[in-house]
């Protein structure tokens, strides 16, 4: 041990220490400054832990508290309140670099190293400061606007005052900082693994070494004895279901289906401890022939990864008209293979949840879980089957960032079922390396395209046959396979089309939601059909798109009429950039380095696909405030902002008196999923009609206030529902209705690729969207900042390798350094079921991002198409050694 | 597609029966609570084997029906409980399919799979 003085935050403290004890431990568990973030396994690889020491940004994660005597720390938490903030943290929040906020803290903290050091720096400058930072959501866009607007701050050139919209700005259309912001912003917001509670377990879980094998006997009887142990769950302690889905259990029983599968959870007093428990866990395994590709999947003497389930477990048509005769009677016909990776989302955030019981008015005690889900009253309903436990509440921490993959239960199902076993609070907080393990991922696709066309160039036919890797789990597969279906003829018309998906299991990672889930995929091989058959055709790609955009009462792949289709407008906003874009590349094409431009186009439907509903209610306050109650995730998309700036507007209740309560099953009414890009369309939509109740009511009575409708004996609670007019598709003709409307775009790639090494350099996007009425323009902007910066990483680098990816760097997760300039035009064509006109946009903005990059890259070389992501270096300088096609 | 309720196997969307239309999903629940009302509700308890709802079925399926409409959710089982003044088990018992896949189902509240 060694006796340590500390100043942190400007108090002063002893400690004693042992030589291992870091310096962001020492923050979290000693002193409960939270703040401080973790994700990386405290490998000093992603930045949320930095804090100031000696002035000096440090990775706490890596300082040894032993070192640090008569140190002087700053953490986020010295920095301001919500009620008080620094001006970095204001910065933050009025410039929309604020989504999930789990790495808020570390970036400020390294934004105040740079500022106080260098009170002007330009973007290369904070770009090389923020580039141990990492962030997910925003693409560094918001982030280094936020850092010269506090620099402007802290210059006295300007105030938070004057750069935040004012209350007669109105609600609409106004780019107010989120409620939340400062919370993360200034370190307060608790996520899951901030929580602690007093006599709470630690859990760690025994996890299977091998992708595919049976259980032959697991021994605990050694790890009973560990010291801190409390004791061990397996399988047969699970009361209820014991399945978290059809094919997927919470602990494993008989079978493993995949590397890191669960195959007992060890509680004990410290993490340490439950961790040294799990070590001693002997778990006899009988190892099966993996199946890791879905051509050995669907070999006839595949092992089986599910028994009593064939390997190719969902298949679904699509015919329209009839593709096979037009693609014969087709002038031009192009065909091609494509392919895309499996990708983690990479929420920054591990996972983690929380779980105690709770005092109910009788006997049966309530079981609480708090973790990370995005679809509350859903999965609720999964942990009662799970456990068969009925009473549950499930609370919603703060959530650091989602993309999808919390869709799906994980941490949740451990910590409940510890709590109940032991009647004890639980706390599951999982490392890196076991947040990857245990999470969905993108769906890998392998797509056989065929793409016709007439004399004139106008589209005829199209075929297309996919296989879906769907992994060792059906998360979100079906779903997955028939979005892609959904969405399938992109923005075009396209009279004859013939589809088939098919998901296909394997021992591999599994696919679930992930932003965009399906549509990235299969829009990748049509938009690059689309350009080769352009280019045989040899006309102007946007040309070309403008001539086949498909048009209102024309239909898509699924037969359904569409009545708006604002894609033209989207192409025709586009073409000056594009003709200076062309012009600068035709420049830039010779040496080394040579520029190329690429675009691509998307629309994406809104909501959840066929059936689809949201359930919000509002509640007038005493006070003259409004309280919104739903099940509205808002893992960093903005939906706090959305809400509060509709239900302002309708109201006209200022923003500061609109309350949201969005994070408790018992408390709110079922909303469904924040997914699908649907909240703003269907919880918005649910929102007004829940607030038109009200006003309406007020009116027939003539009632202007609280008192005058309690006084009148009317409510003062109404609920609202949002019902989408929408189908699934039929099974053996894949037509429908799915979507009521869509949201829509196009985007430009420059890029500039260096022919000796084949690495790529994004010089800039520029994406246009029409998402219909903007409620907050800065907000839509980081959406599509983020989601085009998270599409340029499907494009150049990620593939996530199951057991292989351990860690960010592993995973090539976006820096500073791979950022790029994105230029966002927004229009804005109301739609008529749109919440006010608005659509959502958070998915979208990835789908046209990949096929625009790889066209660029194919225009500045001159080389083959690449038709497999990600276009890494190796593929770039393949395709250079074959000619243009 | 969705499905009518006493015509199970259909693809139809819009057919009528007994002057109650609606649509329900591959299990067999109403995609719109909305859409409901006791005629349908017959319907579907006749589709799962009931001869007839007496008090004790309307009992529960009122409560159901109007929690749903004012909160916005199902009830946990202890609220059901209270409000319907029945035991769980004596709700399990009269309801094919129990509370989940049977009361709610003839209720007109959506499928617990996807709410």
């Amino acid at each position: 041990m060694k006796k340590v003085e500390l100043t942190i935050n400007g108090l002063m403290y002893t400690f004693y220490v042992d030589d291992q004890l870091v310096l962001l431990d020492l923050l979290r568990d000693k002193l409960c400054l939270t703040g401080t973030k973790q994700s990386c396994d405290r490998n000093g690889q992603c930045g949320s832990c930095t804090v100031l020491v000696n002035a000096k940004p440090t990775h706490s994660c890596r300082a040894k508290v032993a070192d640090l005597d008569g140190a002087d720390v700053i953490s986020i938490e010295g920095l301001g309140t919500p009620k008080n903030p620094h001006l970095i943290q204001e910065a933050f929040a009025i410039s929309g670099a604020v989504q999930c906020g789990f790495c808020t803290p570390g970036m400020i903290i390294s934004a105040k190293a740079l500022l106080d050091s260098n009170p002007d720096p330009n973007t290369d400058e904070i770009k090389k400061a923020l580039r141990a930072n990492l962030c997910r959501c925003t693409g560094y866009k918001k982030i280094i606007d936020a850092v010269k607007l506090a620099g402007r701050f802290l210059r006295g050139e300007t105030t938070p005052n004057q750069e935040r919209p004012d209350s007669f700005a109105g609600s609409i259309g106004v780019s107010r900082p989120r409620p939340n912001s400062l919370t993360l912003a200034c370190g307060v917001a608790k996520f899951s693994a901030d929580i602690r509670m007093d006599g709470m377990l630690e859990l760690a879980v025994v996890r299977s070494p091998y992708p595919h094998a049976l259980i032959k006997s697991i021994d605990t009887t050694k790890a009973q004895m560990t010291p801190g142990v409390v004791g061990i769950i397996t399988a047969k302690d699970i009361k209820g279901s014991n399945r978290l889905k059809d094919d997927q259990p919470l602990l494993c029983d008989k079978k493993i289906h995949v590397l890191g599968d669960a195959v007992a959870i060890v509680a004990a007093e410290s993490k340490t401890q439950a961790l040294a428990g799990v070590e001693a866990v002997k778990v006899e395994y009988e190892v099966i022939h993996p199946v890791m590709t879905t051509k050995e999947a669907l070999a006839q003497d595949s092992p089986q990864v599910h028994e009593g389930s064939m390997n190719l477990c969902y298949e679904h048509p699509q015919i329209k008209g009839d593709a096979e005769a037009a693609m014969n009677q087709a002038s031009t016909r192009v065909e091609a293979e494509f392919s895309t990776q499996l990708i983690h989302q990479a929420a920054l955030e591990p996972e983690a949840s929380v779980a105690y019981m709770e005092p109910d008015e009788e006997d049966n005690a309530k079981l609480v879980v708090i973790g990370r889900s995005i679809y509350i009253h859903h999965h609720l309903m999964v942990l009662q089957e799970v456990l068969g436990w009925n009473n549950i509440r499930y609370e919603q921490a703060f959530i650091g960032g989602q993309f999808g993959m919390k869709m799906d239960i994980t941490s949740e199902g451990m910590a409940a079922a510890a709590t109940l076993h032991f009647r004890r609070p639980a706390r599951y907080v999982c490392s890196l390396e076991e947040s990857m393990q245990i999470t969905t991922k993108r769906h890998p696709f392998e797509m056989k395209v065929r793409l016709g066309a007439d004399k004139q160039g106008k589209l005829t036919a199209y075929t297309i046959d996919f296989i879906v890797e769907n992994g060792a789990y059906t998360s979100a597969g079906k779903s997955v396979l028939n979005r892609a279906l959904y969405m399938l003829s992109g923005s075009y018309d396209i009279p004859n089309v013939r589809a088939k998906g098919r998901l296909v299991y394997t021992n591999n990672a599994w696919g679930g939601a992930a932003r965009g889930a399906g549509p990235p995929q299969v829009n990748f091989a049509l938009e690059s059909a689309m350009e080769l058959l352009a280019a045989k055709l040899g006309m102007d790609p946007l040309e070309f798109r403008l001539l086949n955009s498909l048009k209102p009462g024309g239909s898509i792949s699924t037969g359904q009429v569409i009545e708006e289709w604002p894609y033209p407008e989207c192409l025709e906003a586009l073409r000056p950039h594009y003709q200076r874009a062309c012009r600068e590349a035709t420049s830039n094409k010779d040496g080394r380095f040579k520029r190329g431009v690429g675009i691509a186009g998307g629309s994406f439907g809104i909501g959840r696909g066929g059936p689809d509903r949201s359930n919000v209610a509002v509640e007038l306050n005493s006070d003259g405030g409004l309280t919104v109650y739903g099940s509205i995730a808002d893992p960093g998309e903005g939906n706090d902002a959305m809400l509060t700036q509709i239900a302002s507007h309708l109201t006209d209740i200022p923003p500061e008196k609109i309350r949201l309560i969005i994070c408790d099953t018992d408390r709110t009414p079922d909303s469904s999923s924040a997914s699908g890009s649907r909240v703003t369309y269907m919880s918005g939509g649910a929102m007004i009609k829940a607030i038109e109740g009200l006003k309406t009511t007020m009116e027939e009575i003539g009632a202007k206030s609280y008192e005058e409708l309690v006084a009148a004996g009317k409510p003062t609670r109404f609920l609202g529902s949002r019902v989408a007019e929408t189908t699934l598709l039929d099974t053996t003709t894949g037509q429908g209705t799915p979507f009521e409307s869509r949201v829509h775009g196009v985007q430009m790639a420059e890029v500039e690729v260096d022919t000796e090494t084949g690495a790529v350099r994004i010089h800039k996007i520029t994406a246009i969207v029409d998402p219909g009425t903007i409620i907050n323009p800065m907000i839509v902007e980081g959406q599509i900042e983020g989601g085009v910066d998270m599409g340029a990483g499907m494009a150049l680098r990620e593939h996530y390798v199951h057991g292989k990816t351990r860690d960010w760097i592993g995973l090539k997760f976006p820096t500073t350094r791979t950022a790029f300039d994105i230029d966002v035009i927004l229009l804005q064509t109301p739609r008529k079921r749109g919440a006010l006109g608005a659509v959502g946009v958070g998915e979208f903005v990835l789908l046209p991002t990949a096929a625009a990059i790889v066209t660029a890259i194919h225009n500045a070389t001159g080389g083959t198409r690449i038709r497999d992501l990600p276009a890494n270096p190796q593929r770039v300088l393949e395709s250079m050694k074959s000619p243009s096609n | 597609m969705g499905h009518h309720a006493d015509t199970k196997t259909s693809d139809s969307d819009t057919t009528a029966a007994q002057g109650a239309s609606a649509l329900f999903d591959e299990d067999g629940f109403l995609l719109d609570p909305d859409a409901w009302n006791e005629t349908i509700a017959e319907n579907i308890a006749r589709a799962q084997g009931m001869a007839e709802l007496n008090e004790l079925h309307w009992q529960v399926i009122d409560f159901l029906r109007k929690y749903y409409m004012s909160m916005g959710k199902a009830p946990l089982n202890t609220e059901l409980r209270k409000g319907a003044g029945l035991s769980l088990t004596q709700i399990e018992r009269i309801f094919p399919g129990g509370i989940k896949f049977g009361a709610r189902r003839i209720a007109g509240l959506p499928n617990p799979k996807s709410c």
